[in-house]
């Protein structure tokens, strides 16, 4: 009985989760976005603005914000931290030379008090790039060790390939899932 | 307790409402949340603070609440023109430029359109380089309807960023879509070509239209929808065509427009049809079959209601002042009806006057007559006025007009007794000694003057003797009424003279009338017989018809014909501002003719002949001293070139070379002479154009006869007014003109328009 209950309110009366994606410019999060929503690779062009797209993962309604990551556009991130759920941190793991800007956007950004319950995933992207840095590497390089109070994950993905978003997925699903 | 309590509220606002609607989850909240932003904004609540908000709700399938989003975009990017750059995405996710997914570029041509609607409709500086790859997209869109925006968004790119237009090559996009299939987009292409010619920083003209373009517009001038009829008509009109033939055949397909029901179509075709007449030969049989055509649809404009009515009037009162013979045989609907609004009766009024010929004069006359008796004095005075202008332009019916007059002064009815006496001093003027035999019946009616003007002038005729009490205006008429009083009767009036022109001088406080009073007493002391001359001159000759416009002017506003411009007969620069000058609009030469009309003279209203004078003197004859030139080749002889100096330039007879010192010191006229003994002049140049002479134009050039330089100029009246007594100074200057003749007083007058070639 409790299991049908618990099925039927997942079903009907399940409130559409509020996901970011953020990261610096080029980092992928737009072919994150498409990857999610209708499972192919998407030829993109720089996004100016936001692209906001509705993702079924697992009976689960995300509404995605995947926001411009351009150091002109950054500044309104801001606008869009209330009632999120999740934010989903796109690093370029080929992207050395900017990992140190990478991760003070990041503890920027966690600083922000409307965004003190999200859930943090922190996806190491671009794997397939020869000579990236691996998911130690990058671990360390954005000072993730640094976090206390979050609940947080860090996937390596290829978001080209497709590898690791399922994972990162199923992993944010259940997190939100237990939250409640 | 501080009184920081004061500054935080408890009190959330209806903005704050607002924003949490906005941000919630239930699409059908979100939309009732637009709703109620965009009704606040519209009575003009400031709403701006929600534009992020307002953003955020932009990527939605929904057409209604992407309208409404759109509508707020327009509306407040400019007071948030960093955030504005959040709403780019989501115009490209519109236009068929994302290569995302394939249902990301919207299917639905209207919100493709209306995406680059709102696109166009957001002038910050910051964004438009990202929309310049949808708008290449769009223009090449397979909706007509998104390629039609597209279009106007050019122009609309254009005033913003007009560098980026012509960087990015849209300029010729926007050229290829004059020759598209659907004629609503062949027009909105010419509409936002001719907007951006209009306002092109150089004045030139950026996109010329070409033969075959036009053609091309002409058919879709058939098929499109009333206003893009307008807009091809507009732009075809600037169009000036190679020949004859060509004029023709655009005449030819032009002239069904003329049927049509939308006034502004007849109208804009009506100049076209105008324009190119001015290039056909005006007695072939076309153009006059053309002039008959032009006439019915001109007429039943008259038809319409009041206000149409009026433009086309207003309209038709420039026509009828370029093409008088159009309308010569319609005189009849120009008759007033009783229910016409005034602005409508005084246009008319204005119309029948310029119609009014000899052989319709006595129609008119009636008609006039008629008038006078109407109610409303403004009315009733132009129509008194109009019976005067006719009296003096239709000489046989002088008479008739007079005795119409006469019979007008016997109603004594104030006004029009009034009116009546002044035209009448104007019909004295133009006929001398014709009708003075009605001036008895003129004294009697005096009485009931009461009007200033009216009063100066029965001083004109009829010697009155009270100075004191009287207006200005009536003291100086008073006064020169005795003075030529007593210059005609010496004898009677001595005693009067003396009276009056001590009571000006010295109990008047008038300073118009004390220096008046003081002239005509030394005239009459020192020179009776100058006073003679300059009291009785004779009056300068009453012309026509004193308010036609001045011809380059009205040629200006025959281009604009259909436009502000014809109803408020000023060209745009006058009441346009913001825009630079733009192209002036000139109508084409006339093939063949001799007249120099390839100048664009400015137009503008000729003013007084009094302050001509000064105007000439500061015209820069300064150039009558040319820098020295570089020698000129010499063929014939072997002289140093550079050591030949003045001598070689002015004297010696032997050298072949003739040299024309270029006014502008052009060195181009120098290096061009042939080195030929025949004599070289180059062509007159324009030295003061018309519209800084106040009407006085002065062509001129230098010339070398017998060893001597020479000025020849040629000097246009293009006034509507005789010009007298203009004289022309040479400046002391070492090549000459020869100073013995260093100044030549014109001794004829130059009348209107007329033309005189003086050579020092």
């Amino acid at each position: 009985m409790g299991v049908l209950f618990s099925y039927f309110k997942s079903l009907i009366g399940a409130r559409e989760m509020r996901i970011l994606i953020l990261g610096l410019d080029g980092a992928g999060k737009t072919t994150i976005l498409y990857r999610l929503q209708v499972g192919e690779v998407v030829t993109t062009i720089p996004t100016i603005g936001f692209n906001v797209e509705q993702v079924t993962y697992k009976n689960l309604k995300f509404q995605v914000w995947d926001l411009g990551g351009q150091t002109s556009i950054r500044p309104y991130w801001r606008c869009y931290y209330s009632n999120t759920d999740a934010i989903i941190y796109v690093v370029d793991s080929a992207d050395k030379e900017r990992m140190g800007i990478s991760k003070d956007e990041l503890f920027h950004m966690l600083r922000e008090e409307e965004l003190a319950d999200a859930i943090l995933v922190v996806l190491a992207n671009k794997q397939d790039i020869p000579g990236c840095m691996s998911l130690k590497e990058v671990h360390q390089a954005l000072g993730l060790e640094a976090l206390k109070n979050r609940t947080f994950q860090i996937f390596k993905t290829s978001a080209t390939k497709g590898e690791g978003l399922d994972m990162a997925m199923e992993w944010l699903a259940n997190a939100l899932k237990n939250r409640k | 307790m501080t009184d920081s309590k004061y500054f935080t509220t408890t009190k959330k606002g209806e903005i704050f409402e607002l924003k949490s609607e906005l941000n919630s989850d239930k699409k059908e909240k979100k939309k009732e949340a637009v709703k109620k932003v965009i009704a606040s904004m519209t009575v003009g609540k400031d709403v701006s603070a929600l534009f992020p908000d307002v953003v955020n709700c932009m990527q939605t399938d929904n057409l209604e609440l992407k309208k409404l989003v759109y509508l707020y975009l327009m509306n407040y990017a400019k007071s948030q023109p960093d955030m504005a750059i959040m709403a780019v995405n989501t115009f490209v996710k519109d236009l068929p430029t994302s290569q995302l997914v394939k249902d990301c570029e919207d299917p639905n041509p209207l919100i493709r359109a209306l995406a680059v609607r709102t696109m166009g409709c957001i002038r910050v500086d910051k964004i438009t380089e990202y929309l310049c790859e949808p708008l290449r997209k769009c223009l090449k869109d397979e909706d007509p309807y998104v390629r039609k925006t597209a279009a106007v968004c050019v122009a609309k790119l254009y005033d913003i960023s007009s560098g980026l237009v012509e960087d990015q090559g849209f300029l010729e996009q926007l050229k290829e879509l004059l020759s598209d299939s659907n004629p609503m987009v062949v027009a909105n292409a010419v509409a936002a070509l001719s907007e951006i010619n209009e306002s092109s920083p150089t004045g030139q003209p950026l996109v010329e239209l070409s033969t075959s373009t036009i053609n091309k517009l002409l058919t879709a001038l058939n098929e499109c929808t009333e206003w893009g009829q307008v807009f091809i008509l507009d732009s075809l009109s600037n169009y000036t065509p190679r020949d004859e033939r060509e004029a023709q055949s655009i005449c030819e397909r032009i002239t069904p427009r003329l049927a049509h029901a939308n006034a502004a179509v007849v109208l804009s075709a009506v100049k076209v049809l105008i324009k190119m007449m001015e290039i056909l030969a005006s007695d072939t049989e076309f153009c006059t079959t053309l002039s008959k055509k032009l006439a019915p649809p001109l007429v039943t404009l008259l038809s319409s209601e009041p206000e149409v009515q009026y433009v086309a009037l207003r309209n038709i009162n420039l026509i009828v002042q370029k093409k008088p013979d159009i309308l010569k045989h319609e005189m009849k609907v120009f008759f007033v009806k009783y229910n016409d609004p005034i602005y409508v009766k005084l246009e008319k009024l204005d119309i029948m006057i310029r119609l009014a010929s000899q052989a319709n004069i006595a129609q008119v006359l009636s008609e006039l007559k008629e008038y006078a008796t109407e109610v409303d004095v403004d009315f009733v005075r132009k129509a008194v006025r109009a019976i005067g202008r006719c009296a003096i332009k239709v000489e046989p019916s002088a008479e008739r007009c007079v005795s119409t007059l006469l019979d007008l002064i016997q109603t004594k009815v104030n006004y029009v007794v009034q009116e009546a006496i002044v035209v009448i001093k104007d019909i004295f003027r133009k006929y001398p000694n014709k009708y003075e035999s009605i001036i008895s019946t003129l004294c009697e009616n005096l009485d009931t003057l009461d009007e200033p003007e009216a009063r100066a002038i029965r001083v004109y005729f009829y010697c009155g003797f009270r100075l004191r009490d009287e207006n200005a205006q009536v003291q100086l008429q008073l006064l020169t009424a005795v003075v030529k009083l007593f210059l005609k009767r010496p004898q009677h009036t001595q005693g009067l003279v003396q009276h009056v022109l001590s009571l000006a001088t010295q109990d008047s406080d008038n300073p118009d009338l004390r220096d008046r009073g003081f002239i005509y007493w030394r005239l009459l002391s020192t020179d009776p017989a100058a006073a003679k001359e300059v009291v009785l001159a004779d009056k300068p000759l009453i012309s026509e018809e004193t308010d036609l416009l001045e011809p380059t002017l009205l040629d200006e506003l025959i281009c604009h014909i259909s436009s502000l411009a014809s109803v408020y007969h000023k060209p745009p620069t006058a009441f346009v501002e913001g825009r630079s000058a733009g192209v002036r609009k000139t109508l084409p030469a006339r093939q063949g003719s001799t007249e120099e009309v390839g100048v664009t003279a400015e137009a503008t209203v000729i003013p007084n002949q009094d302050n001509l004078i000064g105007d000439l003197l500061s015209m820069d004859l300064g150039t009558t001293t040319p820098a020295v030139p570089a020698p000129v080749s010499a063929p014939t002889s072997n002289v140093d070139l550079l050591g030949g100096g003045l001598d070689v330039l002015l004297g010696g007879p032997d050298l072949g070379g003739n040299v024309a010192p270029s006014t502008t010191g052009l060195l181009g006229d120098i290096f061009g002479i042939s080195s030929s003994p025949t004599m070289y002049t180059p062509p007159k140049t324009c030295w003061l154009p018309a519209e800084k002479g106040k009407g006085l134009e002065v062509y001129g050039t230098f010339s070398r006869r017998a060893g001597q330089i020479s000025m020849d100029m040629t000097l246009t009246n293009k006034a509507m007014q005789a010009m007298a007594g203009f004289a022309i100074q040479f400046n002391k200057n070492s090549f000459g003109p020869d100073p013995r003749v260093s100044s030549r007083r014109s001794s004829t007058p130059a009348g209107p328009k007329s033309r005189v070639q003086p050579t020092a």
